[in-house]
């Protein structure tokens, strides 16, 4: 089970993410991206847009699998920017541990 | 994979004391300029800003070597405490695992990006103290306060020595300067990339040799749309070249980034991209520091532009 934030994506403007609700989740970023690794960044995006925070933090490793190569951003049909988004979330994740 | 935020403190520490990802006093670091004969700055003229990023290669070989024994064994969780150690004593450690020849060898394509330079009558100047590391690696690991501090200092010393034109050799740096440093500290350079200066009198006959296939690094392709310069620089030169599949704007990822924090990632893109370059059958030429030597270790035929370009203009 997993708690959701309606409010997450507004709290993710702080870090840079303001285009996660222009995505459709047609899995273009996820079938373009090299590292053709668990529907990522697709999974991502959606984790932000339901406000599933604590999936993400679960899952935090793995947006440093992301090689920044820009692909999703580039053949995003929504310009929904997933490869930015991703970043912001690093970003995220890197202020959340520096708090705790 | 490693923690990301161990390697992210790591080198957020060694940028904080020494200015550079590695931990090593930027008189180790940066030495290439001295075997490159004077500079004088005259009015007007740009600054030659490598952004230590072809120094850095011996450097990240050597890291990734380690890194490479070190991930997936059960001393990977060791690493989060190098960061307590002083960065001079890190950097030490470092610059004492890296081979001169690398240095070397690095060093040579600044000395040959100078020479074309110099050739084609760009106005430029380079003075060590004005020449730093850009933070990128900070902005691309997610560390959005360092990246700040440190872009901060440096476009406050480039001010203050008055540089207003860049001229840049690698796309971290490229990309840094020209859209990051506006964005994250409202400083704006005139920046350009060194291939864009190069301007040769008359054209010269092609080398005679077969064509040469173009990767194209992420940066330049996709996010700065600058694949055209080293193009139209070979075809001035008639220098023959092919292009794979994946290039330009829809090139494919050499699997770079990945190797701080994992270098079997790394591996894996890289095994991905050489397969496609492979395809060409053609010695790969590149520009890019980081793609450059990822595509080395993946045992391919590949060298500079810079280089390529430099032995023709000999």
């Amino acid at each position: 089970m997993a708690l959701v934030n309606p409010d997450f994506a507004a709290e993710l403007k702080a870090y840079g993410v303001d285009t996660p609700l222009e995505c459709f989740n047609c899995g273009t970023c996820a079938a373009i991206c090299p590292l053709l690794f668990e529907h990522f960044p697709r999974k991502m995006i959606r984790y932000v847009q339901v406000g599933a925070k604590e999936k993400i933090l679960q899952q935090a490793e793995d947006l440093w699998r992301c090689l920044h190569c820009g692909l999703c951003t580039q053949t995003c049909p929504r310009q929904a920017n997933p490869g930015e988004l991703i970043l912001g979330l690093r970003r995220y994740v890197v202020a959340q541990a520096r708090r705790a | 994979m490693f923690n990301p935020q161990d390697i992210i403190d790591l080198l957020a520490a060694n940028v904080r004391q020494t200015r550079n990802p590695f931990g090593v006093p930027a008189s180790k670091f940066n030495t290439w300029w001295k075997d490159a004969g004077g500079f004088t700055r005259r009015p007007g003229d740009a600054l030659l800003f490598t952004g230590l990023m072809y120094q850095a290669i011996p450097y990240i070989e050597a890291t990734t070597r380690y890194l490479e024994r070190l991930e997936g064994s059960s001393w990977a969780g060791y690493l989060r405490y190098s960061r307590f150690l002083p960065a001079s004593l890190r950097g030490r450690g470092l610059a004492a695992l890296t081979p001169a020849a690398g240095k070397k060898k690095f060093n040579g394509i600044l000395h040959t990006i100078c020479r074309l330079l110099k050739k084609s009558g760009a106005g430029f100047f380079y003075h060590p103290e004005m020449d730093f590391y850009s933070g990128i690696l900070l902005y691309d690991l997610g560390d959005q306060d360092g990246f700040i501090k440190h872009a901060q200092f440096v476009a406050k010393t480039l001010k203050l020595h008055g540089v207003s034109k860049i001229i840049t050799v690698d796309p971290h740096t490229t990309y840094a300067l020209k859209e990051l440093y506006p964005k994250y500290t409202g400083a704006i350079f005139e920046v350009q990339p060194y291939f864009s200066q190069l301007q040769f009198q008359a054209p010269a006959a092609g080398n005679g040799k077969p064509p040469v296939v173009l990767h194209d690094p992420c940066l330049y392709g996709r996010y700065l749309q600058l694949s055209e310069g080293p193009r139209r620089v070979l075809k001035n030169l008639n220098l023959e070249y092919v292009d794979v599949r994946n290039c330009g704007e829809f090139t494919s990822c050499c699997g770079g980034p990945a190797e701080s924090v994992s270098p079997a990632l790394n591996r894996e893109i890289l095994a991905r991209r050489a397969g496609e370059l492979k395809a060409a059958a053609a010695p790969v030429v590149t520009f890019c520091p980081i793609c450059l030597a990822n595509l080395l270790k993946a045992g391919l035929p590949v060298e500079d532009l810079a280089s390529l370009v430099g032995r023709h203009m000999a």
